[in-house]
């Protein structure tokens, strides 16, 4: 059962005949206007394909080389890089990102290595304790002298002192 | 599930190059020590069984026994502190860190009295050993480590 809406567009484009389109006119109630307001419509569609019909091109060389030239760049790209250049993928997505990262990061620690590798190893002496300067004093000890010894098996610096006052054995009191 | 192995390197090369550089806080230990040669000598203190062979060797004695000590947390390598027994006072004062080791001046009294004074950049890795005076038959040592 069409509605009086579907009969009406159907009416307006020709398409009801026979039974259909005699019961549809006779249930118009103003049969004078319907067809009134039907040519309006005819018009209104003629005007409207006329104006929205696509028009001519003027410069027809000059497109269809640009077309040309457009057809030999793509069919020479290989398809993977036609779809490298879709709009859905872009190169910085975050698992590029972290990869680009790592790699950095692996390029900074390896060359690092290879810079300390070409720095000189430090000399045994600077694992080594190291004494600047040392004097004892000379009201106290008069005689006093002190000498350095560095004993690089056992890694220890012994400031050897002489001269310097004997004390009695209390003072080994703690 | 490709996206995790990137991440775990990521991590592990940020781990390895940001980790050397948070250090922990050093302790220096230092310590005023009588060397003695005894019939029954007593086990040397742990702080110094690194270093037990050398100062049997070197000085002669037997028996170590520590009279004064003092440990102290490095932060800044600015700090002082002092290591006393009844008679001795060590004074250590920390002027730096540099690398691989710490300047200190160091001074040895005697009650109110000093005996010596000297300056060393202690290494982390090699201690530090003075000669004092001799006291009765023994020896006065100063001794200084880094833990």
């Amino acid at each position: 059962m069409k509605t009086f809406e579907e009969n009406w567009t159907a009416w307006l484009d020709d398409q009801l005949s026979g039974r259909e389109l005699s019961e549809f006119e006779a249930a118009l109630p103003d049969k004078a206007a319907a067809q009134a307001e039907k040519a309006e419509a005819k018009k209104l569609g003629g005007l409207l394909k006329r104006e929205l019909s696509a028009r001519p091109l003027k410069n027809e060389e000059f497109f269809s080389h640009q077309l040309r030239e457009r057809i030999v760049q793509e069919s020479g790209e290989h398809p993977r890089e036609r779809a490298r250049r879709s709009p859905t993928s872009s190169w910085w997505t975050i698992p590029r990102l972290l990869w680009a990262g790592t790699a950095s990061l692996a390029v900074f620690l390896i060359c690092t290595v290879f810079v300390m590798h070409q720095e000189r190893p430090p000399e045994e002496s600077q694992y080594l304790t190291q004494i600047l300067n040392a004097r004892v004093d000379p009201v106290v000890s008069p005689n006093g002298t002190v000498s350095i010894f560095e004993v690089k098996q056992d890694r220890v610096t012994v400031l050897w002192t002489e001269g310097l006052q004997t004390l009695p054995a209390d003072y080994a009191a703690k | 599930m490709h996206r995790s192995p990137a991440v775990v390197i990521f991590v592990l090369l940020l781990t390895t190059t940001v980790a050397p550089a948070s250090q922990a806080a050093e302790k220096v230990w230092s310590g005023l020590v009588i060397a003695e040669n005894v019939t029954e000598p007593q086990p040397i203190p742990s702080e110094l069984t690194r270093i037990e062979g050398l100062l049997k060797k070197f000085f002669g004695y037997n028996q170590f026994k520590v009279i004064g000590q003092s440990q102290k947390t490095l932060k800044t390598g600015q700090e002082d502190w002092l290591a006393t027994s009844k008679f001795f006072g060590l004074h250590v004062d920390a002027r730096g860190e540099t690398e691989g080791g710490y300047v200190l001046n160091l001074k040895l009294y005697k009650e109110k009295e000093l005996l010596l004074e000297t300056e060393a950049k202690l290494s982390k890795r090699s201690p530090l050993v003075i000669k004092g005076p001799q006291v009765g038959g023994g020896q006065l040592l100063l001794v200084l480590v880094v833990q």
